[in-house]
């Protein structure tokens, strides 16, 4: 194997630093983290590997290793870590940083990521809907329905753009990675192993293995079916109004309008379980960044301003057409932000599971 | 009848239960003025029984020795203590009671000899005289670094003269010479400044130091209280009389240029811990080859430490050194990105903040490694290559400064080798046959490295200098006794007993200055040091009868004894800790304590009451003991109830060393069935109070077994068993395991002949 010439990237340093791994070079490579994690193998090198890694700066060499995706934030190291080094903290931050390393284009992840820029983030969605909800084609009918003001052929035609231009962001983001797991020797065939990788991640298994940390696992685990059946519902639906053979609003009555309310209900759930986990274990097991918050709260204003648009259609009251402004603005930032966002944590660790199945996790 | 042998045997504690007492007095009663039984003898009825005997108060027979046959002689030492009167303690509550089968004739049989040995003991010996000489008082510190100028000033501080003795032209020794020292002040992360300027001035202005600087030791000739030293200075020779010894030589360098494969000597840009101490104390760091502050810094941590090649210890300080020495680097050279490749970052104590502190810095790399090869790489930088780290399998840093972190080698001088370096010399110009000269030559060659490494000069026969340990270490005990070296009187402090840091080094020098004053304090009084603290009984040496056959003079383990031209003995009292090693040692059985006799034992060996032949599953196991570990060992397993063989009849020894092989050999012809010795592991982390006493009993023993052969008796019949104190659970098993071994053996062919 070549070797490796040291060349600490101190600016990385300084990113870990200020963006979550603020305890990073307390680690003293004593092991505790890599005996307690649940999901470090034999040899015992993970955690603490990638935490020497990021302490020396080796931004390239930590940053495709695709052991960072391993680790589901459970919180056992950070809770034993003998020198509150938070190792599991830590990795949060370098997932953050490998997401906006192999970003494209990278000003905007940067630009996603800044906290201080949180409010122009928004600036597009809000100018963007305020116009068509003023300016755009209007209809009137009988019952107020959200597509007098946001006609159904202009607002799919909208997102599925939009949606396109993240696939498309994501598809280049995911050649950089792949293209760094194979360097670092994760050589396992993707496509054949995604399967098995979807698999473990539909049944949430590795986060069964949490200690610390109880009730991330069903947190997660509602969070992440409610959004996957929300997001199901959503493409089946636009599909068919662009089409023509679905209509909205669907009658409650409809198994599409059925699933589409439990999947908000179990989201809900979930994302209030992530919140109040993450709101009462600050200190102890999981520090919070603006990270993690963005997506959160996105996630969960997206599903409650949904579920209050529609009870408020149901209600036939005229504040249904701001909630739902409201409503359209958080989805597309969702949908535009994903591949940049720690939305994008969902792609990333399929594909490092699927090529480190059997075997070669921990690079070199 | 003995005049004035007084027998008291107590009932309590179970020992009234186990045994017939009334059975016991009656058994004493021949050799004895008075026998008297109370069911508590450490009571104040009990005691006043004593007392009365001793004054002849009752109007019977005035009794000047006491056999006191209750709990061990370990417990109520002050109870029954009764000066200027013999007094022999025989254990009958741990040995025997409690150990033991209640009401058993063998019980009763082994307490009656217990007793008897007991009887013959207090017969034979003799109350100690207190031996009185003029002492000096005043301590001698070799060196002026750290440690000897704390002790120094410990010293002096306490009331007593010191003459403080350094090399070099200045005070201060290594400590002296740096930029900035580790301190032990919260909220230690920080560093003081460096030098010793205070203590220092505080040495040379105190009314009680004297100091000789560029000075040398000539020679120290006498014993503690009464050594005479010589000193050369400048200004011409100094004698003075001191009474005790703080050496305080510190530390070397491990020698660089043995660490080529760490590049040394390939660059100038690769150096030392030392040199960069050097370096930071005269300006600041930078790089040797263009002297520009360096970029890229990486510290080698264990250089040459603990590797068997080179020094196989921690020298415990490295890990520190560095971590000051990093803030020399980032002083001269804020963005300097500083490695350091270890192999376990050591930082003791509090000094784990300091490591913390540094490990904050982001440019501060820390890794554990290999480090396997430094090379110039042709373009100014040098190429370090690690190893075995979790940064890769290789992985390379393009450093421009390289510090090898060394260790500490002791400033000390092997005696014992200087010795035989002068013999082999004289050996070489005296030889008879060519061979002989040969030998001799070769002899010399092997040993030369040790001339003119002197430092004590003493006038000592086994040599001129103290015995060094592993790794050139003086330090004699450093399980249990620190300071401590195999001279009495002569302690060690600081990097030269063991290798420390500035704070550990100051704590040692107090240390080593009290037990300078207890060696000349005890002095005084004519007491032993520890181990036998207090002892005032000293050897006699019927010297008419020795054949200078040099075994005292060579084995005692503290070279309390000089020889004259002939080889005859020389004892220095002052030197000596009273262990009886030369005891043992003497075949002419001439060296015996007034109150612990080579006749003595024999007698009491042959007091032990061995069952006629006629009674074959009856056996005696004579057993010796170390009275410093296995004895009290045994104490314990009575403490405990343990059980054992009741055929054992132990008896307590100073040291195995003092064990004289006529005692053993006494012991067949007696008929008794085996002999065992058990006393403290012996080798390289030996842990006899005597240094050597039970593997001189081991090699002694072995010429025994060889006797023995001779004589037709099985040589397994002698063994000898090591056993430290928190092995007292092994020892019922090590001697029912002896009695069975000797019961397949089958009673001692003696017997027959009784």
């Amino acid at each position: 194997m070549a070797e490796l010439v040291v060349r600490p990237d101190e600016r990385f340093i300084q990113e870990v630093l200020a963006n979550g791994g603020a305890d990073l070079k307390k680690c003293y490579q004593c092991a505790t983290c890599s005996t307690v994690c649940a999901l470090s193998e034999e040899d015992r090198t993970f955690p603490r590997r990638q935490m020497l890694l990021a302490q020396w700066g080796l931004k390239d060499l930590v940053l495709s290793d695709p052991a960072l995706w391993l680790c589901h934030s459970c919180g056992d190291c950070t809770e034993q870590c003998p020198r509150g080094a938070r190792p599991g903290d830590v990795l949060g931050a370098l997932r953050q940083q490998a997401i906006q390393y192999f970003a494209w284009p990278k000003f905007v992840a940067r630009w996603v990521n800044n906290a201080r820029a949180v409010w122009t983030l928004f600036l597009l969605p809000v100018l963007l809907f305020a116009g068509l909800g003023l300016w755009g084609p209007e209809t009137v009918s009988e019952q107020m329905e959200f597509a007098n003001e946001y006609p159904v052929p202009v607002l799919e035609a909208l997102f599925f753009s939009v949606s396109g231009l993240a696939v498309l962001a994501f598809a280049v983001g995911l050649g950089r990675f792949v293209k760094a797991l194979r360097v670092q020797g994760a050589t396992a065939p993707i496509l054949p192993n995604l399967v098995p990788a979807i698999g473990e991640i539909f049944a949430h298994r590795r986060f069964q293995k949490c200690q610390a940390e109880p009730f991330r696992y069903p947190g997660h685990l509602l969070a992440f079916w409610g959004f996957l059946g929300l997001g199901f519902v959503g493409t089946v639906i636009g599909i068919g109004t662009m089409g023509g053979w679905l209509h909205t609003p669907l009658p409650l009555s409809h198994p599409l309008k059925v699933l589409a309310n439990l999947s908000a209900a179990v989201a809900l759930v979930g994302a209030s379980i992530l919140l109040a986990n993450r709101l009462r274990n600050q200190q102890l097991r999981q520090r919070t960044t603006y990270f993690d918050w963005l997506l959160v709260w996105l996630l969960a204003g997206a599903v409650l301003t949904g579920l209050l648009s529609e009870l408020l259609r149901l209600a036939q009251l005229k504040v249904m057409y701001g909630v739902y402004f409201i409503h359209l603005v958080l989805v597309f930032a969702l949908l535009a932000y994903a591949p940049y966002s720690k939305l994008a944590h969902a792609v990333y660790r399929t594909v490092a599971l699927a090529a480190t199945r059997r075997g070669t996790r921990g690079g070199p | 009848m003995p005049e004035g042998l007084g027998v008291y045997i107590c009932s309590g504690c179970g020992i009234g239960e186990a045994v017939d007492t009334q059975a016991l007095a009656n058994s004493a009663r021949s050799k004895a003025v008075s026998v008297q039984l109370h069911p508590y003898l450490c009571g104040p009825e009990g005691r006043k029984l004593i007392e009365n005997d001793l004054a002849a108060t009752n109007g019977g027979p005035k009794v000047n020795r006491v056999v006191i046959a209750a709990c061990s002689p370990r417990f109520k030492t002050d109870v029954f203590r009764y000066p200027g009167v013999v007094v022999e303690r025989v254990n009958l509550r741990e040995h025997v009671a409690w150990a033991q089968k209640a009401g058993d004739e063998d019980t009763l049989a082994m307490a009656r000899d217990y007793l008897a040995i007991g009887i013959v003991k207090a017969q034979k010996a003799l109350v100690p005289a207190p031996q009185k000489a003029e002492i000096s008082k005043k301590i001698l510190v070799v060196g002026g670094g750290l440690a000897g100028l704390t002790a120094a000033l410990e010293a002096a501080r306490a009331g007593y003269e010191v003459l403080l003795v350094e090399k070099e032209a200045q005070l201060g020794g290594f400590l002296a010479k740096t930029r900035k020292r580790l301190t032990f002040q919260p909220p230690y992360e920080q560093l003081a400044d460096g030098g010793l300027g205070d203590k220092i001035q505080q040495v040379l202005y105190h009314p009680r130091i004297k100091v000789l600087v560029a000075a040398r030791i000539r020679r120290i000739s006498g014993q503690p209280g009464q050594f005479d030293v010589e000193v050369e200075t400048p200004e011409g020779r100094v004698s003075d009389r001191i009474g005790a010894i703080v050496l305080a030589t510190g530390w070397k360098p491990y020698d660089a240029s043995k660490l080529g494969h760490l590049g040394y000597g390939s660059s100038p840009d690769v150096i030392t811990n030392v040199q960069l101490e050097q370096m930071a104390a005269n300006g600041g760091v930078r790089r040797p080859s263009n002297n520009q502050p360096p970029r890229d810094v990486v510290f080698i941590q264990c250089a040459g430490s603990r590797d068997p090649q080179h020094l196989p210890y921690c020298s415990s300080v490295c890990c520190l050194v560095t971590l000051k020495q990093i803030q020399y680097v980032r002083e001269a050279s804020p963005e300097a990105r500083v490695y350091v490749i270890y192999k376990d970052m050591r930082a003791p104590a509090q000094y784990e903040r300091l490591y913390r502190r540094l490990q904050d810095h982001p440019l501060n790399f820390f890794a554990k490694g290999e480090v396997t090869g430094v090379e110039p790489n042709g373009n100014g930088k040098l190429r370090v290559r690690v190893e075995n780290s979790l940064l890769g399998p290789t992985a390379v840093i393009e450093a421009d400064l390289v510090v090898l972190a060394t260790g500490m080698v002791p400033n000390s001088a092997d005696g014992p080798a200087i010795r035989a370096l002068r013999d082999a010399m004289i050996a070489a110009e005296k030889a008879e046959s060519e061979a002989q000269r040969f030998e001799a030559i070769r002899r010399v060659e092997e040993l030369r490295h040790h001339e003119g490494t002197e430092i004590l000069n003493l006038d000592y026969r086994q040599g001129p200098d103290l015995p060094v340990l592993r790794h050139g270490f003086p330090d004699s005990h450093f399980i249990c006794f620190p300071y401590e070296t195999r001279r009495t009187a002569i302690y060690a402090a600081g990097t030269v007993r063991a290798p420390m840091e500035g704070v550990r080094a100051e704590e040692d020098a107090a240390g080593a200055a009290m037990k300078a004053i207890q060696a000349v304090e005890m002095a005084v009084r004519g007491e032993a040091v520890h181990p036998r603290s207090g002892d005032i009984s000293v050897p006699e040496f019927a010297l008419q009868r020795c054949t200078q056959c040099k075994r005292c003079t060579e084995e005692c383990p503290f070279g309390a004894l000089n020889e004259d031209e002939k080889g005859t003995p020389l004892y220095q009292m002052f030197r000596c800790r009273r262990c009886g090693i030369c005891m043992g040692a003497c075949p002419e059985r001439i060296i015996n304590f007034p109150d612990y006799s080579v006749d003595m034992i024999a007698s009491a060996i042959k007091a032990i009451e061995v069952p006629d032949s006629f009674q074959e599953d009856k056996f005696r196991l004579l057993v010796f003991m170390c009275e410093n570990d296995a004895y009290p060992a045994l104490d314990i397993v009575g403490y405990q109830r343990m059980a054992y063989s009741p055929f054992v009849r132990v008896i307590p020894v100073r040291c195995l060393g003092s064990v004289n092989m006529v005692w053993v050999r006494e012991a067949m012809n007696c008929g008794i069935d085996g002999v065992l010795m058990v006393g403290c592991k012996y080798g390289e982390n030996y842990q006899c109070h005597y240094a050597t006493g039970s593997e001189l009993a081991n090699t002694r023993l072995a010429n025994m077994r060889e006797a023995l052969q001779r004589m037709q008796i099985e040589p397994e019949r002698l063994r000898l068993v090591q056993l430290s104190i928190d092995e007292y659970h092994k020892l019922p098993q090590v001697l029912n395991e002896f009695a069975e071994y000797v019961a397949q053996l089958g009673m001692n062919p003696m017997r027959e002949f009784l």
